[in-house]
């Protein structure tokens, strides 16, 4: 019956303890609006009014400089129509896919790190936490770098294996794989630090429980880790999901304008960027993205139907 | 209730606040502060010093540059220009011009240059053309940028061929280009990057073929076609890098290092060219050799006034001054640019003596505006994607070429509906 | 007594895999770093070192004064100010908006509690460039335009704030709650002194992720803020970009500088990561 299944069971909860009077409980229901309002009124002036705003225009054409008119549904029908649409939703799912790596890495290092009495863990989660603080250009620059087709490290290495030289990021067959790659690199320690939250949540007493049973490292990983960071990991999943779908930065990044593979690697929201900022398309750029929204949601949808059979709630 | 109406009047005290800070044109002592957009880091200390001898000039205005990296200067611009706080007086450049001109946000100017005198005519003519739209001019040029043939002597030298000279054609440069590649010391006799103002629309036009006529595309065109095979074939022949190898080292990148022989480049790196010893030493530059055609492009940057503006008296002030011969001389000291300006770029010239740069200015004669159109992005945009193949060494050009002349056409077509 | 007999064997496997540990998080550590490094070598080259062909890993002379340079070419100060001015604000305006909303979604119920969460995840689902030119006139419109609210208005309120603090509120023990709901504590009590430390390691999450976000965060700045006086040093090192030439080393020996504030937080609030929430009482 609902979308989301936590609150199936603490329906389930509150109605086999039905200790609470009337009273306390519709004092309940207020302060939990009041809890809700503060970011309520945020998400309202400045996210749901304007994309209220954005979904107007998508059925306008919309002036560089302010100014529409009504076009009806011609900018959707451009969008279906638009073979690059296909192609730019091809390499974002592409993306999606490969984007999802990052999890069982971060899981993996998390989990690591967790381990007791092992030195220099703190030198480690602050070396882990660094891709963050690199400036985005830097980012760029050094992979640009390693991919060099003449003179990158990569192909150094690949040359030493006997394998033969490739222009990574230029060549179309790897272009997608190769900027992939660095989403990965990039996002990995961010869900470290979720995902080190979620392991410093479990309580320690089940591990040492555990320890007592006999259990081994792998075995309590995947007993007791896994299992109780589940909420945290759906969580990821969705967020690591969203973000991929919308890759842009990096892809603005890394892929020059006169690179060859530019159409192979394109994603959704660069197209989008491309016709809202540079060609003036406003109405159809808003059409696009809410294509694309449309797409995030039902993906969503679908996650938060799966959860039931995964993750484990207290 | 009350809530309600503490909130409406803490919404509205900025919004009054706004409103009347937006009604004075002057500020307190009747000093005009003008805003000027600009792009480009390195042309502020010498944009300084103009605007400095102007407000000498003119004692109630003074004008406060605002930077804006050229990676986000255009959004940023529609954006205020939307918001109707964008800067009195700012930067355009060819690309933009008739999108701006014709949605109503730029001041025409034609009125103002006639009532004035201002010396619009000392500027170059195809440069001055760019800007205006539908016969009523936008914008005065600052500056100009040619595309001229640079030359490593000591690649020449030992390879024992003359360097390259205004008698040069293409043949000359294929001949040199053979000679000059060097594939075990990775040297490459010419370094032809896709690279659409530098390389492309030079050889198109140098074939005798066009980029935009009469609001048709010309990539379509036999000539235009031969144009592009002119750098295409150079890189099948592997005398030139690959375009997927210069994704990550520049043409510019590889001739600094003496790894490419000859390049083409606009003017305005050509104080980046002599910042390299190595080139600053044994680099030489010319005009460009003959194709069918004598031809380079021409492009530069004008000073507009927005629309919008609430000062536009002082606004038209300032960029009258632009345009004049002391603005353009001071800016030519500073070396960065080649003023537009017409015999004001001695001091350029003397800023690098090394160079014989006034080939870019004897270029002059036969230059080709760049071209543009209302919404130029959107034809500009489909060029790299289509000929990237052609231009990695995959070969069809030809037929690339005529796939992009038709969406270029396509595109302009949907330009006028 | 337990240690006795649980040490001795365990300690023997610790060693025995506590050297592939240190191998593959080196390993990785390495990885990660290594861009940072870049950084570090590129502040130290010449201008005409970058634009080499082919590009050089050590510069070939070590020249530091890209970093004095950065001090000079922006109003470094300013922008450094305005930068923690935006960090402070859209991250406790998160903590406080995302906890609140968070808390009541993950464990109080009320009308149309499922609607408003999926309505709220929705914002999650917006490309942010979409909504850039409409927030821009409603700052606009509140006449913030160059100011420092301006900077972080939108970004105080967070739909993966709350979704993350919904998951990990989720977690806890219903227990602990029905126990001081009995002893007679109203809503926020129960909020503020009983669940609300429970989540600690997760607050202090968020509270890396939006700091480091809003820290780096470019494009809204740029847009909101065209001023350099009341840019955020990201925007401000994106000035140093030229059309033609970008000075590289000054630019990374810049963001050099500006990277050290977010790693001196994210050490402060490590110590939050390291210690384990202490749940006594719970499911035995």
């Amino acid at each position: 019956m609902s979308v989301f299944p936590s609150t199936a069971a603490a329906k389930k909860a509150g109605r086999s303890k039905p200790a609470a009077s009337c009273s306390p409980k519709s004092r309940n229901q207020k302060a939990a609006y009041l809890f809700v309002a503060p970011l309520g009124i945020g998400f309202a002036v400045f996210y749901f009014w304007p994309l209220l705003q954005t979904f107007f225009y998508s059925f306008t054409e919309f002036g560089a400089f302010g100014g529409n008119t009504w076009v009806g549904t011609d900018n959707y029908v451009r969008v279906l129509k638009d073979v690059t649409v296909w192609q730019a939703l091809g390499n974002t799912l592409i993306y999606c896919v490969i984007g999802l790596l990052a999890l069982p890495l971060a899981i993996g290092v998390a989990a690591l790190l967790n381990r007791r009495g092992l030195r220099g863990v703190a030198v480690y989660r602050a070396l882990y936490f660094i891709p963050f603080v690199t400036l985005p250009v830097a980012v760029g620059l050094v992979w640009n770098w390693l991919y060099n087709g003449d003179y990158g490290l990569i192909n150094e290495v690949f040359e030493w294996f006997g394998a033969d030289r490739r222009y990574w990021i230029s060549d179309p067959s790897t272009a997608v794989y190769a900027i992939g790659t660095v989403m990965v690199w990039s996002t990995t320690g961010y869900y470290l630090i979720i995902f080190m939250a979620g392991i410093k949540g479990i309580p320690q007493d089940y591990y040492e429980a555990a320890e007592l049973d006999g259990a081994g490292p792998l075995r309590r990983f995947f007993t007791i880790t896994l299992p109780l960071l589940s909420p945290t990991i759906f969580f990821a999943s969705i967020i690591c999901m969203i973000n991929s779908l919308q890759t842009f930065d990096l892809i603005y990044i890394m892929m020059a304008e006169k690179n060859p593979a530019i159409g192979d690697t394109q994603s959704v929201v660069s197209l989008f960027y491309k016709w809202a900022f540079i060609e003036n398309a406003q109405g159809a750029a808003a059409a696009l993205a809410f294509l694309l929204m449309l797409i995030i949601a039902a993906l969503t949808l679908v996650q938060f139907r799966l959860q039931k059979r995964w993750v484990h709630y207290a | 209730m009350r809530r309600r109406t503490l909130l409406y009047g803490a919404m509205a005290a900025p919004l009054l606040a706004a409103c009347s800070g937006q009604s004075e044109g002057k500020e307190s002592g009747g000093r005009t502060t003008l805003s000027y957009g600009v792009w480009d880091v390195a042309q502020v200390p010498g944009l300084q010093k103009v605007i400095d001898a102007f407000e000498k000039e003119n004692p109630g205005i003074s004008v406060r540059m605002e930077l804006t990296p050229w990676s986000s200067y255009w959004t940023t611009l529609k954006t205020a220009m939307r918001g109707g706080t964008a800067p009195d007086v700012f930067w355009m450049n060819a690309v933009n011009l008739q999108l701006y001109a014709s949605n109503g946000v730029l001041e025409p100017l034609s009125g103002h240059i006639k009532s004035d005198a201002t010396p619009v005519d000392r500027h170059p003519d195809a440069l001055v053309k760019i800007y205006a739209y539908q016969g009523t001019q936008y914008g005065i040029p600052k500056d100009f940028d040619t595309i001229g043939l640079w030359y490593n002597k000591a690649l020449f030298d030992k390879a024992g061929i003359k360097y390259p000279d205004a008698t040069w054609t293409w043949d000359d440069v294929r001949d040199a280009a053979a000679e000059l590649t060097d594939p075990r010391r990775r040297v490459h006799g010419m370094a032809a990057e896709m690279d659409r103002q530098a390389q492309l629309y030079p050889a198109i036009h140098g074939a005798g073929g066009y980029v935009l006529e009469d609001g048709k595309s010309g990539f379509g065109d036999e000539r235009s076609i031969e144009g592009l095979r002119y750098w295409t074939d150079m890189i099948d022949r592997g005398w030139s890098p690959p375009q997927s190898a210069m994704v990550e080292s520049k043409a510019r990148n590889r001739f600094w290092s003496e790894k490419a022989a000859m390049v083409y480049e606009i003017s305005a790196f050509s104080g980046q060219y002599h910042a390299v010893p190595a080139i600053k030493d044994h680099g030489g530059v010319t005009v460009l050799p003959k194709g069918r055609e004598r031809a380079t492009i021409i492009h530069g940057l004008a000073n507009v006034i927005s629309a919008k503006s609430r000062k536009k008296e002082a606004a038209w002030k300032f960029v009258h001054f632009m345009a004049g011969r002391k603005a353009a001389e001071i800016q030519a000291s500073a070396g960065i640019t080649i003023s537009s300006y017409e015999g004001t770029q001695d001091a350029w010239f003397k800023s690098m003596p090394q160079f014989d740069l006034k080939c870019f200015v004897e270029m002059l004669e036969y230059a080709v505006p760049y071209p543009s159109s209302k919404n130029t992005a959107v034809w500009e945009n489909l060029q790299y994607p289509l000929l990237g193949a052609a231009f990695s060494g995959k070969g069809g050009i030809e037929s690339a070429a005529r796939t992009l002349g038709e969406q270029m056409d396509r595109a302009l077509k949907g330009e006028r509906a | 007594m337990r240690e006795s007999s649980v040490r001795p064997a365990s300690r023997r496997r610790f060693n025995a895999g506590s050297v592939a540990t240190h191998a593959a998080l080196s390993l990785g550590a390495l990885v990660m770093v290594f861009p940072f490094l870049w950084q570090l070598l590129t502040a130290a080259k010449s201008l005409a070192e970058t634009a080499k062909v082919p590009p050089t890993f050590l510069p070939d002379t070590w020249n530091w004064s890209s970093f004095e340079e950065v001090f000079t070419a922006l109003p470094f100060r300013e922008m450094l100010f305005n930068s923690v001015f935006n960090t402070v604000g859209r991250t406790v305006g998160q903590l406080v908006f995302c906890s609140l909303a968070a808390y009541a979604f993950a464990r109080m119920q009320f009308r149309g509690r499922n609607a408003l969460f999926a309505l709220f995840l929705s914002v999650l689902m917006v490309p942010s460039s979409l909504l850039v030119l409409p927030q821009y006139d409603i700052i606009q419109r509140l006449g913030l335009l160059n100011s420092a609210p301006a900077l972080f208005l939108p970004g105080m309120f967070s739909a993966f704030g709350t979704f993350m603090l919904r998951q990990f509120f989720l977690t806890l023990p219903k227990e602990l709650e029905e126990a001081a709901r009995i002893d007679g504590a109203g809503p926020f009590r129960i909020f503020w002194s009983i669940m609300l430390p429970l989540v600690r390691p997760a607050l202090a999450a968020l509270a890396v992720i939006t700091a480091m976000w809003s820290w780096n965060d470019l494009l809204w700045p740029l847009i909101v803020n065209t001023d350099p006086q009341k840019m955020p040093i990201s925007a401000g090192l994106t000035s140093l970009e030229g059309q033609f030439e970008t000075n590289y080393p000054v630019m990374m020996a810049g963001s050099l500088i500006a990277s050290l504030p977010m790693l001196i937080v994210y050490v402060f609030l490590q110590r939050h990561f390291v210690q384990s929430v202490a749940l006594s009482g719970s499911k035995s």
